[in-house]
């Protein structure tokens, strides 16, 4: 347990020192913080039109905006989540392994009373550590500038609603660090470290849910919605490939929790699916052997 | 502590089809100060690690200060301290930072105290808000056996610590290794393939030669034994050459 804490300890000491997580660190923050001023600016904008609109005798529609849950305007911040969020975590997680292997410190590490277990979780709870306190703060940031648009402090249940996306961002995150973290064990060069997990977010995150798109192609032509045709073979292979999208699943996740009424299905899912990418990736983090980590670069 | 420091029995370790140590039976004595010689590849980094147990063995075994390293590997490296040649660190932490680092993994709880102790037993005080990115090889090398001696081990593997020092930090270098081993009574283990080093600073030594074990003894017996050569470096190339039994 004293490892895994001293492991821990220097994953934070080392994190506040390294360039590029810190930069990262300031445009994921930074982004997530604005997301609340864009739902606002959307609100105002579509609220002023409408109002030109009713005004002019053109429409009796309510104002679209009119019931919104102050929520909404966090919406954004889950694609900021999914984008900027999952690759600060894969820099992140990459950076921690392959710092050792580069400047050949785990052969001093190593030689101390440590087990290869307690050195990688070591690293991952400091890296979790690091993310929850910048999820914390951001989670603080969201709900203020949250409550300062909808001129209240935002209501209990809504302010749960937020958290519970904060924790469920936590672990997808994690979930990324552990692809990072692998690919710097097991990549024998730095470019190609950071180039095989990235390549892997792009596809769960772009690629599969436009297989999913690409099985109802109509609703790329027409803003009608498509007619599912169950059985098919899009259909078949949309039911295989749509789980594997853990960020789709974490939007569908982050929409339910939030209470976005364009979301619907079930939560339970969803969340299966995001806390198994990171058991699966812990798992095979703690199971790397031992010299795996002394394995030297080509670079 | 045991009267053996190191001790190993059938020593072999391969990569595929190529063999780095074969059959090493070594037996060092505790407060000796031991080098290993041998040219480049001759097997000297590979037994260094086995010995640390940074590498599994193929086959044999190795007790270091009593402790069997495939029974208990933890156990070894308690009482173990190792400087990798070219030592690194992590570049971007001060000097304090790295120590303290290395202190806690050696299981030190508050090691402030402790690291200020051997930093100036080691002469290398006011460096510790600078970070080591910034250092020479010299410095490195002092932050190197400062980590390497913190939890105050009985056994140190020290692997070609002269390479790539100046006169003056060999020579410094030279005087810690003496100092250690005169005044904390430490089992000292050097790869080295300077042998004038060997002469100043060694109580006995071994040569490797194609991962073989081809000579070990006293350096006294040594000199001894081969009464018509001038210098050590002239029985190293002696037994070096000589047909393997």
């Amino acid at each position: 347990m004293t490892a895994v804490l001293t492991m821990a300890r220097q994953e934070l000491v080392a994190l506040r020192r390294e360039r590029l997580p810190l930069v990262l660190l300031i445009v994921f923050v930074v982004m997530v913080s604005v997301s609340s001023l864009i739902g606002w600016l959307t609100n105002t904008t579509v609220s002023n039109v409408w109002q030109k609109t009713v005004q002019a005798g053109l429409t009796q529609a309510p104002n679209p905006f009119a019931d919104v849950s102050p929520l909404y305007y966090a919406r954004n911040t889950v694609i900021y989540l999914v984008l900027i969020g999952a690759l600060m975590a894969i820099v992140v997680g990459v950076t921690s392994t392959m710092r050792d292997r580069k400047a050949r410190t785990i052969d001093l590490v190593l030689s101390r009373p440590i087990r290869v277990p307690a050195y990688l979780l070591g690293k991952l709870a400091g890296i979790g550590a690091w993310l929850a306190m910048i999820l914390a703060a951001v989670a603080v940031i969201s709900w203020a500038s949250i409550s300062i648009i909808a001129s209240g402090p935002l209501a209990a249940g809504d302010s749960l609603r937020l958290a519970g996306f904060y924790a469920v961002a936590w672990v997808l995150l994690l979930a990324f660090v552990a692809l990072g973290m692998l690919s710097g064990i097991y990549a024998s060069r730095e470019t190609t470290a950071l180039l095989v997990p990235i390549s892997i977010w792009s596809i769960v995150a772009f690629v599969l849910p436009q297989i999913g798109t690409s099985a109802n192609p109509v609703s790329l032509l027409n803003p009608v919605p498509s007619v599912k045709i169950p059985g098919g073979a899009f259909d078949t292979l949309n039911t295989v490939v749509s789980p594997l999208s853990v960020t789709e699943q974490f939007k569908t996740a982050s929409g339910l929790i939030m209470a976005n009424p364009e979301v619907t299905g079930s939560l339970a899912p969803s969340l299966f699916v995001i806390v198994l990418a990171f058991a699966v990736g812990a798992i095979a983090l703690l199971a790397t052997k031992r010299d795996r980590i002394r394995g030297a670069l080509r670079d | 502590m045991a009267d053996v420091a190191i001790h190993t029995s059938g020593l072999s370790k391969s990569y595929g089809d190529t063999v780095a140590l074969r059959n090493l039976d070594l037996t060092i004595h505790s407060g000796e100060i031991f080098g290993l010689l041998g040219h480049n590849g001759a097997g000297k980094t590979t037994a260094v690690n086995l010995l640390t147990t940074l590498l599994e063995p193929s086959s044999g075994s190795m007790q270091v200060a009593g402790v069997d390293t495939a029974a208990d590997p933890n156990g070894v490296r308690r009482v173990i301290g190792y400087l990798p040649e070219n030592v690194q660190f992590y570049d971007n932490l001060t000097t304090m930072e790295n120590l303290r680092f290395f202190a806690r993994l050696s299981g030190l709880s508050k090691p402030d105290a402790r690291i200020g102790e051997v930093l100036e037993y080691l002469d290398f005080t006011g460096h510790d808000d600078q970070r080591v990115g910034s250092f020479s090889k010299g410095m490195r090398q002092r932050v190197g056996i400062a980590q390497a001696i913190l939890h105050t081990p009985s056994v140190l593997f020290l692997d070609e610590p002269t390479s790539g020092l100046d006169p003056e930090g060999v020579r410094q270098l030279r005087d810690v290794i003496v100092a250690l081993n005169r005044d904390l009574g430490m089992t000292i283990f050097m790869n080295t393939h300077l042998l004038s080093e060997v002469t100043k600073t060694c109580t006995s030594i071994g040569i490797l030669r194609q991962g073989e074990l081809a000579y070990q003894a006293s350096l006294a017996a040594t000199l001894e034994a081969f009464p018509g050569e001038d210098s050590l470096e002239e029985i190293y190339l002696n037994i070096r050459s000589a047909p393997a039994s």
